[in-house]
């Protein structure tokens, strides 16, 4: 009941703000409004984390909301603020670094824009073509999860104002983090996540200070300026020569761990490379490993090397003619055994 | 049997069979015991420093539940023999503990093993702005862009004073 209610709120409130787009905000704001429902009928009986999962990635796509958050990693805390809208020809949603230099990330239609040396640089992305939603995953990959995670709801819990959900994430054996998120239980917003690893300390976490959903978010950027406020739109590359191309690359890991699977085999351009690089991603649904492989153009400083970010960790190493880097949110010692059983089948194609 | 644990620990099992060893653990007493001493195995092996399994403290545990026998002084001798006995026991028990434990790596899984002992870690590298790309390109397909929305993509642009 108090969901429903809510709802009707938000989409009071949407109704206020812009017009153009009541019908599609009614019907997701709805829509999401049943998801929170179902999760809460069922919520007393059986554990029912899985289901949040779905609840937090459509409520991310689909709500209007600007707020400042702390990244705390590797002994480092790093503010940030981000605003994510709704127009009618898609989500916009920017992210800018509240501290040191100026940082800004502009996603768009699975475009991304970077701000390099005060320009905004559209990156290479390949999402738009391939396209991928946390939401329309099949509940037998839901319940599969399930058999690699065990998902716990841990209490009600605050965050930056709001009550939230709290629910962890556990894996079952100890190839990868465990994660744990706060999800707003009106909106379905996920408030703040933590990766933890296997003593239980926290090896990364997000964590909203502020956040304002729905009301009037500034727009003023949306599809038109750069960062410095000068109006000179997001620079559109020349689309042809710049998409990816989906292969069978004949290269091979034989020792993924369990639940692993891949989802994306592609051959793409990258910034600063001459040649296009092979990128393989597997998923268990929570975390991801890329694996990239590449010519090896004798311009790295090191053949081999490990370093990390947070819960990301990268190793890379020159193998015979190819720069083999794998980059993955899991434990070295998984991103170890995944480089390990990297090897070249034959080409298929 | 042991083997296909050792597999599964590895990660080398096919999903449906993962599931049903898993399934046959958790119903298994035996198989549980293995998959229990297997891991123990592992962090053995691997963090040897950070073991928080007492063999010693559960064996005086047991110790203290055995029975005492009250019996006339002409028998303490025999007692004394008998306390001696049950430390021996005890001793030898936790010998064959650990014997057995080694006993059970089978050769195919103790190279795996021995492998993951090895592994570097990358402990203190911070990831370099030069490799900021292959975050990106990674970020844009992992699940956590699908939770976190753009938030996670602080990963690729995050700077430390230190970085140039």
């Amino acid at each position: 009941m108090v969901v429903l209610h809510t709802s009707a709120l938000f989409l009071t409130g949407q109704m206020k703000n812009n017009t153009q787009k009541i019908s599609a905000m009614r019907v997701s704001a709805a829509f999401c409004g049943l998801l929170l429902a179902a999760v809460n009928v069922c919520a007393g009986e059986q554990p029912v984390g899985l289901g949040w999962l779905k609840v937090v990635a459509f409520a991310g796509h689909n709500t209007d909301y600007s707020g400042i958050f702390v990244y705390q990693y590797d002994n480092r805390v790093e503010t940030s603020r981000i605003t994510h809208v709704v127009e009618p020809d898609g989500e916009y949603e920017k992210l800018e670094s509240l501290d040191g230099p100026r940082h800004e990330i502009i996603r768009h239609h699975g475009q991304v824009w970077c701000c390099i040396n005060h320009k905004m640089v559209q990156m290479d992305s390949q999402h738009q073509q391939m396209g991928s939603r946390f939401t329309d995953l099949p509940p037998e990959q839901l319940s599969e999860l399930s058999t690699i995670y065990q998902a716990k709801e841990t209490g009600i819990e605050r965050v930056a104002g709001y009550n939230t959900q709290a629910i962890l994430f556990q894996p079952r054996d100890r190839l990868r983090y465990a994660h744990k998120i706060w999800v707003h239980a009106d909106s379905g917003l996920l408030l703040k996540a933590s990766v933890l690893g296997d003593k239980n300390q926290v090896v990364e976490q997000y964590a909203f200070t502020q956040l304002q959903i729905g009301g009037s978010i500034d727009r003023s950027w949306v599809g038109a300026k750069d960062s410095a406020g000068h109006g000179a739109g997001l620079p559109v590359s020349p689309v042809t020569g710049r998409g990816g191309t989906a292969i069978n690359s004949g290269w091979v890991v034989d020792a993924l761990p369990a639940g692993f699977k891949k989802t994306w085999e592609i051959l793409r351009p990258m910034r600063g490379k001459h040649a296009p690089v092979i990128q393989i991603v597997f998923s268990d649904g929570l975390s991801a490993i890329s694996i990239f492989i590449e010519p090896n153009d004798e311009d790295e400083d090191d053949a081999e090397g490990w370093s990390s970010r947070g819960a990301v960790n990268l190793y890379h190493k020159i193998m015979g003619n190819q720069l083999i880097t794998v980059v993955g949110e899991v434990p070295p010692r998984t991103l170890m055994q995944v480089f390990n059983s990297i090897h070249y089948s034959g080409a298929i194609d | 049997m042991k083997q296909e644990i050792s597999v599964l620990m590895d990660g080398e099992l096919f999903e449906d069979e993962a599931g049903s060893l898993l399934n046959r653990i958790e119903h298994g007493s035996e198989l549980h015991r293995d998959w229990e001493i297997y891991h123990l195995i592992g962090d053995v092996l691997r963090q040897p420093d950070h073991i928080h399994s007492d063999l010693s403290a559960k064996v005086r545990e047991r110790m203290r539940d055995e029975p005492t026998v009250l019996a006339p002084r002409v028998h303490a001798v025999k007692q004394k023999m008998r306390t001696f006995a049950l430390s021996a026991a005890a001793s030898l028990s936790a010998v064959g503990v650990v014997a057995w434990m080694s006993m059970q790596i089978s050769p195919e899984a103790a190279p795996n093993m021995a492998m993951q002992q090895n592994v570097a870690r990358p402990v203190n590298v911070k990831i370099q702005p030069k490799s900021n790309d292959y975050l990106m390109a990674h970020q844009e397909f992992s699940p956590s862009t699908d939770m976190n929305g753009g938030a996670s993509y602080i990963r690729t642009v995050s700077y430390r004073p230190d970085e140039k």
